[in-house]
């Protein structure tokens, strides 16, 4: 059974994308801020990250994905991002932005099932 | 003849039959006369008015007409002098044209002969007089132009934007202190090589017009970054510089510094973004809700789906609350905000705010104290405003409060204003978060306080009521023990506002 860590600022966000999981089969493990998040990931290895990427700071999502990044936690991750465009951080799947997938928020439960399943490998139900 | 234009002339005679019939002759034809029966006087007379016309007589028993005549001319030398004589020869007309005269009339003379020679002596004065007159109006313009230029360096010279022009060759050959400023250069010689010199966006404008001598009236911006980190942003605009004959004689640059705006430009944007995120957040935790409603595959139980919809509930509250937020502080940056100035009386402005909370204050278990000194003197001020700006502050006392906390309000007044001290015994803050206290949107993240809901706006709104009024506050923190604001409202109202 494949576990997912989702690191978001937002409890609701947390609270709708854990169930979303949970109820496809996923583990899921969650953290409201990159500290949190980064100490859940050592802990638990998941087998993917799900990282909100403005949380105290305009871009500390980012740096927290360089930073499991630069440490070997090679875990595909999907970044939820929300005005990042208009920020002036065009983010693009390069190695500067070592992440798998874009989110764009808000989230529909179809959307991120399908991206978790294709970054898993997987098909149909776990 | 009009008599403004009426020529004037002096007769200079020893001869009375002469003059008197020469006066009554020419007056008769609308020449001004005077006369003179003798050298001295013909001087005395022909240096003290200026005269377009004079006949003298050569001959005179005490100075002689050509002596008279050089005396005139010192004085006024464009007065047109006619010598006449009873001995006319070759020698003394040359003598008399000699020293000036403008011609001689051999006496006697008929009327016929006097006329021809008085308007052709005439019209000789009417060129004299249109030569001057153009000689000076040349002078003057020169000057005029001399000044012009002068004057047009000193405006090139004060005018805040830079400008440089170059010739079709590439060199400099105007430019103002401001354009050397843009630049970064100690000096600009005038007719060197430039182009190399410039920042390359730069000589690419310049060059639009050199490389293709294009004649069209035509410009090419373009914004460039002349000190890196945005510090120095200009705007350039080249312009041709046309001969005459509308061939290309050079190119004008001109050099708006447009930093301030890029500045604010970024800061804009910055807070639009900041806004959209903020405003979007709670729309994303609240469509990820019903999105869970609506979806089948996903099971909900009632006690999931009621705890949702709560939720779903206060995230659009608090959405409502910050669209509120953000519309006040639109209205404060604007200054349309019309203050209605009153006497405010404080204490009866706050305690009806800390009762508005009583319900937040029992269920936190919170003793609040308000201490007034007697005889608090009133405010000048927009009630609601004032209203307001302690709503916010109180909410935040209450909002960050421990359980069984305390709030006191203590309002006291010094000098020319009134301070009001909010203490609370709440959480407080690190210096890292007191630092960024006043900054739009920004709420310090941490375990205590990820179940406290706010726009990130109260301070800001807070911040920016005191300003408008000329006061100041001072905060206090504490990490863990408390935090205490200082509220100085000036007694009396100053209207700032009309910049």
């Amino acid at each position: 059974m494949a576990k997912i860590a989702i690191i978001d600022d937002d409890p609701d966000i947390l609270d709708a994308s854990s169930l979303v999981l949970t109820s496809k089969g996923y583990e899921v493990v969650t953290a409201t801020n990159p500290d949190d998040g980064y100490r859940i990931v050592k802990e638990s290895s998941p087998d993917l990250i799900i990282l909100d990427v403005m949380m105290n700071e305009p871009d500390d999502g980012f740096f927290l994905a360089q930073k499991f990044r630069k440490e070997k936690i090679l875990s595909p991750i999907i970044m939820y991002t929300s005005v990042s465009k208009s920020l002036g951080m065009d983010f693009g799947i390069n190695e500067l932005v070592p992440v798998d997938e874009f989110v764009e928020k808000p989230i529909s439960p179809e959307q991120l099932i399908e991206k978790v399943r294709k970054l898993l490998h997987t098909k149909g139900e776990v | 003849m009009d008599n403004s234009h009426c020529p004037k002339i002096l007769i200079v005679d020893d001869e009375k039959g002469l003059r008197i019939g020469t006066k009554r002759l020419l007056e008769g034809e609308g020449y001004v006369v005077e006369t003179a029966e003798n050298g001295y006087d013909g001087i005395k007379l022909g240096t003290t008015t200026e005269f377009d016309l004079a006949i003298i007589d050569l001959k005179m028993p005490d100075i002689d007409g050509i002596q008279v005549m050089k005396e005139i001319l010192k004085v006024y030398p464009d007065s047109v002098c006619l010598i006449a004589t009873g001995y006319a020869s070759y020698e003394t007309a040359i003598e008399a044209i000699k020293f000036g005269a403008f011609s001689y009339i051999p006496k006697p003379f008929t009327p016929e002969e006097l006329f021809q020679k008085l308007t052709q002596g005439y019209s000789r004065r009417e060129l004299i007089i249109e030569k001057k007159k153009w000689k000076q109006e040349r002078e003057e313009r020169l000057l005029e132009v001399a000044f012009e230029k002068s004057r047009l360096n000193t405006i090139i010279n004060s005018i805040t934007d830079g400008l440089l022009v170059v010739n079709k060759n590439g060199e400099a050959v105007l430019y103002n202190p401001s354009a050397l400023k843009s630049l970064g250069f100690d000096q600009i010689k005038i007719e060197e090589y430039i182009l190399d010199k410039l920042h390359p966006q730069i000589a690419d404008l310049i060059n639009k017009f050199l490389s293709s001598e294009t004649c069209e009236q035509k410009s090419f911006s373009s914004q460039v970054e002349l000190k890196a980190n945005r510090e120095l942003i200009v705007e350039a605009t080249s312009s041709p510089v046309l001969n005459p004959d509308g061939t290309l004689a050079g190119v004008v640059v001109v050099l708006q510094d447009i930093t301030e705006l890029k500045k604010i430009e970024f800061l804009k944007s910055q807070f639009v973004s900041m806004v959209s995120h903020e405003l979007k957040a709670p729309i994303a935790a609240v469509y990820g809700y019903l999105k869970l409603f609506s979806d089948t595959s996903i099971p909900l139980t009632e006690e999931q789906k009621m705890n949702y919809l709560n939720r779903s509930q206060i995230r659009l509250d608090g959405l409502l609350k910050m669209v509120n937020d953000l519309l006040d502080i639109s209205r404060m940056e604007l200054k349309t905000v019309n203050k209605e100035i009153k006497d405010v009386d404080l204490p009866s402005i706050i305690r009806p705010i800390i009762e508005l909370f009583q319900i937040d204050i029992k269920k936190k278990n919170i003793s609040v104290t308000i201490e007034a000194s007697e005889k608090l003197p009133h405010l000048k001020a927009d009630q609601d405003e004032v209203s307001r700006l302690f709503t916010n502050l109180i909410s935040n006392s209450i909002k960050y409060n421990k359980t069984d906390g305390s709030i006191a309000v203590n309002i006291t007044a010094s000098g020319n204003y009134l301070i009001t001290e909010i203490k609370d015994t709440g959480i407080g803050m690190k210096p890292a978060e007191r630092a960024k206290l006043f900054q739009e949107f920004f709420r310090a993240k941490n375990d205590k306080t990820k179940d406290i809901s706010g726009t990130g706006l109260g301070l800001s709104i807070v911040k920016r009521i005191v300003d408008s009024y000329s006061g100041k506050m001072e905060v206090e923190s504490e990490f863990n023990i408390g935090t205490s604001f200082k509220i100085f409202l000036p007694l009396r109202y100053e209207n700032n506002n009309n910049v």
